[in-house]
């Protein structure tokens, strides 16, 4: 389930904390994470063309179609929450190779692209290893450009 | 545990150990890339990051050396704001949050103003919610106090555009969100094709205007095959329209002046029933 990573959110979820426990609050940490990391990046010129949020499971993969335009940078930024420890981000064509990949071993992965064709591209990601006594995490995700 | 082992000794005399528990195997490591395949990722991918933003195609018209400004394009919209059948008020949305996003920083404040209200007023025909209505009309009072940068400003819109709205669940009705995107995006278009023809630059064109695949959803959520009403003339000129645009973005040639005049005509005759 996406959740939203906005000033809304926040707002909604201050509010209900004192009758629920937030069914993704998972997502909410991952989000929280994403948008300081967004916001600090218009101070180098990036800016949002979306964020979004996930639950994912060890092992598993979730996938972005993406239109991405030739000549403009792009960067996938990511947030996972503390469920996982080896978050994955990778970009792929539409024949389904590879275009782009991060080698970090993270929670907070980033990768950098610049298309040299305007075209149609899959971002994938892959939670390749999850914390010990965790299963699943919750992950966010933004595209930004400049 | 153990209060069980001792009732158990003092009946037997005999100590009963508990079994050992079965050794578990590690769960064997995740590959270093994942196993998908094509199949795989066409059907399964999420849209939710397909469309670019106006400002973002504002950038990619830069970096194709066309120096115009889209802002400076955008006609005095004369839209018909109590249309509230959904998908009227959903692309007219759609198309009135692109204005305000190319124009956040240079706009007069009581025009952005005016334009925002308009957005809000259309988020309410739709069923948006108190949220969203109360986060516009802060945006708008911290406008005209002039108690916010227009800096500062662009990164709430964008994230409204980019992550509040598309998030929203406007009564559970799937299509709003992908019309109020192609509002967006067919407003784009229009300005895009008419900045092409101006400078006379096609081959920029071949990499703003071909986008089959965001075509192709917003065709998925707009069409009415089957729909049990007629569609609402703007539904109807939009699908049309869509279509065209379709085949366009999917020609193996490059495109013509005549292709770009058209998708100028074509936007222009959705923008008009707006």
């Amino acid at each position: 389930m996406r959740a939203i990573v906005t000033r809304l959110a926040v707002l909604a979820l201050a509010a209900s904390a004192f009758v629920a426990t937030p069914a993704s609050a998972d997502e909410t940490e991952a989000s929280s994470c994403l948008r300081t990391k967004v916001w600090d990046g218009y101070g180098d010129g990036w800016a949002i063309r979306t964020m979004t949020s996930t639950e994912l499971e060890a092992g598993k993969t979730r996938s972005y179609l993406v239109s991405l335009y030739a000549d403009n940078e792009y960067r996938i930024t990511t947030c996972a929450d503390a469920g996982a420890t080896n978050l994955d981000v990778l970009i792929y064509d539409t024949e389904g190779n590879i275009v782009v990949r991060d080698e970090t071993t993270d929670r907070e992965p980033a990768i950098d692209f610049k298309p040299s064709a305007s075209g149609t591209y899959y971002v994938v990601l892959y939670l390749r290893e999850a914390a010990e006594g965790a299963d699943k995490a919750g992950v966010a995700m933004a595209v930004v450009y400049r | 545990m153990l209060v069980l082992l001792i009732s158990l000794f003092a009946c037997t005399g005999e100590v009963i150990t508990a079994p050992e528990p079965a050794p578990t195997e590690a769960p064997a490591a995740a590959p270093e890339t994942p196993d998908v395949d094509v199949a795989q990722l066409r059907d399964e991918a999420d849209e939710a990051a397909l469309v670019p933003s106006p400002v973002e195609t504002q950038k990619a018209l830069e970096a194709s050396g066309i120096d115009v400004k889209l802002s400076s394009l955008i006609p005095k919209h004369k839209f018909d704001l109590d249309a509230n059948d959904m998908d009227h008020a959903a692309v007219r949305s759609g198309v009135l949050l692109a204005d305000v996003l190319l124009t956040v920083k240079t706009a007069e404040t009581k025009e952005l103003v005016r334009r925002l209200g308009a957005v809000q007023k259309g988020m309410n025909q739709l069923n948006g919610g108190s949220d969203i209505d109360a986060m516009l009309e802060d945006i708008k009072d911290r406008l005209k106090a002039d108690a916010v940068t227009r800096d500062e400003l662009l990164k709430e819109l964008d994230e409204l555009s980019g992550a509040v709205i598309p998030e929203l669940e406007f009564n559970g009705q799937s299509r709003v969100v992908p019309l109020i995107e192609a509002g967006s995006w067919l407003e784009g278009a229009n300005l895009v094709a008419r900045a092409v023809q101006s400078a006379e630059k096609n081959d920029a064109a071949e990499k703003l205007l071909k986008s089959p695949a965001v075509v192709d959803y917003f065709i998925e959520y707009v069409k009415t095959d089957g729909a049990d009403k007629a569609p609402e003339a703007v539904t109807k000129k939009l699908e049309e329209s869509l279509i065209e645009l379709k085949g366009l973005a999917e020609k193996t040639e490059p495109l013509t002046d005549a292709d770009i005049d058209r998708v100028v005509e074509v936007t222009n005759a959705v923008l008009a029933l707006l």
